[in-house]
């Protein structure tokens, strides 16, 4: 028998021996990842739907009445230089009677045909890395210091609840993140350190042999790397089997892709190899 | 340096050694042994003489207080790992703190040494049959050491001492408890490694009933060997 053989008989014999062992470590950690899948799909699903709406948004920049119709190319251009600004439409006089007849279903300025009292403006769209309360804020005092602006007027209040609420989804997620890699490194530990108090007479009959820490700890690190490997595969798997069978109608529900998966079932794997070296390290030191 | 002299290297050397006990009891007393290349050394002594202690201290598992302890010309400390390792796969040993994997069958852990040195899968094969069948041990060879008798598990332990030509083999009362055949076929055994160019160290509370030839007989008291 080879020494490779022999770890993996080792291993082997190491899963047989203490199936249960393995498998509640398994099962607990499938739960866990689980958990995380959700949160995740859930995270990537609600910033689409966050950054569907932020695309929708629109500054509304209001023309003082006192401006000549002639100069208002002028300030378009001017609004059209300004950092981060995708385009301005105007918006007339008769371009804001119809919105607002559109709006109410009425025109509500039968009694206004010659002296129309609404506002010109322009409809600014903002380019898409701009689109937050920072840059939106520094761009309305731009707006602001321009000759012949009167008002200007965003989403701001909603803009920023739907800032505060994309953060504390990423702190939940980070301190989810945080409890399962820690609750993983800690079940999957315990689990093989049990699995190596069975074994510790033939460690040390092993080592006076003449083995060393690799040869002997390599099996029950190939079990945490398989433990967590196979809990993540698990748990991506329940995942999508249950996006088979619920459907959405109203939300389309956003799956991390495939190369992403397969680096988190890695890196879970990784974990797991991890925590079986700590598990199996404080025997070999004894 | 002569032909001769190449061959009587020392493969055991402890100098000036003292060793107490975790209670404080001194066990070992300036103590000095040598062992060369090819020599038996029979060590004797009563029940917690020290015998098992000097074992351990021969294989790293105690360290000294004061003197040296050098094994093949290297010097054993439980730190150097590696060079334990290495001087370790040098040793073949029976009873006291060598113990079967209770998990390996007997097969696995007769070829273990072989395996740990990453030694071929046939040579492993030959070497297994040879020591299954010199030790009668054949139909044993799929059974796990806790379904074995006290006998066929020392018996396991001779196998696996032998199957990498181990040059030092450090045995603990080998003949203890054995049935009058078997203590005639382990005296053999001893008498045929004893003859065979390798070093033996015995230790045992009575001296064998058969000489081995040229065993050199010493006996632990009061820590000291005289």
């Amino acid at each position: 028998m080879t020494r490779i053989a022999h770890i993996f008989r080792e291993l082997v014999r190491n899963l047989y021996r203490n199936a249960g062992t393995a498998l509640a470590s398994i099962l607990s950690m499938t739960l866990l990842f689980l958990l995380f899948d959700l949160f995740w799909i859930a995270a990537g699903t609600s910033d689409r739907f966050y950054r569907e709406l932020l695309s929708e948004i629109e500054v509304e920049v209001y023309i003082d009445g006192t401006v000549a119709d002639s100069s208002v190319a002028l300030l378009s251009r001017r609004i059209l230089s300004t950092e981060g600004v995708f385009t301005a439409t105007y918006v007339s006089r008769e371009d804001a009677r119809a919105k607002l007849a559109d709006l109410v279903d009425m025109d509500l300025l039968v009694r206004y045909e010659d002296n129309n009292p609404l506002p010109r403006s322009f409809l600014v769209r903002i380019q898409p890395e701009y689109l937050n309360s920072t840059d939106l804020a520094a761009m309305q005092s731009e707006f602001q210091n321009m000759d012949g602006i009167s008002e200007i007027y965003y989403g701001r209040e909603w803009l920023k609840k739907a800032e505060d609420t994309k953060s504390v989804f990423l702190e939940i997620g980070l301190v989810l993140g945080l409890l399962i890699l820690g609750t993983v490194l800690v079940s999957s530990t315990n689990s093989i350190r049990l699995m190596t108090r069975v074994r510790a007479v033939g460690f040390r009959q092993m080592m006076l042999l003449g083995a060393g820490r690799l040869f002997v700890s390599f099996p029950f690190i190939i079990e945490g790397f398989l433990i967590g490997g196979v809990s993540a595969v698990a748990g991506w798997l329940i995942v999508l089997y249950g996006s088979t069978r619920i459907q959405f109608s109203q939300i389309e529900i956003v799956f991390p892709t495939t190369d992403e998966m397969v680096i988190f079932c890695a890196i879970a794997a990784l974990l797991g190899g991890i925590s079986g070296y700590f598990g199996v390290r404080k025997l070999l030191k004894e | 340096m002569t032909d001769d002299s190449i061959e009587k290297q020392h493969v055991v050397e402890i100098e000036n050694v003292s060793l107490r006990t975790d209670r404080g009891g001194l066990v070992f007393r300036d103590l000095n042994l040598t062992i060369d290349s090819g020599q038996t050394v029979i060590v004797s002594g009563a029940s917690g003489s020290g015998k098992t202690l000097l074992a351990e201290l021969l294989v790293g598992l105690r360290s000294v207080e004061s003197g040296r302890v050098r094994l093949f010309g290297h010097e054993v400390r439980r730190r150097r790992k590696r060079i334990l390792r290495r001087i370790r796969r040098q040793i073949g040993g029976v009873g006291g703190p060598f113990g079967l994997l209770p998990l390996l069958t007997v097969a696995e852990n007769i070829t273990l040494p072989l395996v740990l040195v990453g030694e071929r899968r046939k040579l492993q094969q030959e070497r297994l049959l040879r020591m299954l069948s010199e030790f009668s041990l054949l139909k044993l060879a799929g059974k796990y050491p806790p379904n074995l008798t006290r006998v066929e598990s020392s018996l396991v332990q001779f196998a696996r001492a032998s199957i990498a030509s181990q040059p030092l083999m450090i045995i603990d009362e080998p003949l203890a408890g054995l049935d009058p055949s078997t203590y005639c076929r382990v005296t053999e055994y001893l008498i045929k490694v004893a003859v065979s160019g390798r070093s033996l160290l015995i230790l045992v509370s009575d001296l064998p009933s058969t000489n081995i030839p040229d065993a050199i007989s010493l006996r632990l008291e009061d820590g000291e060997l005289v």
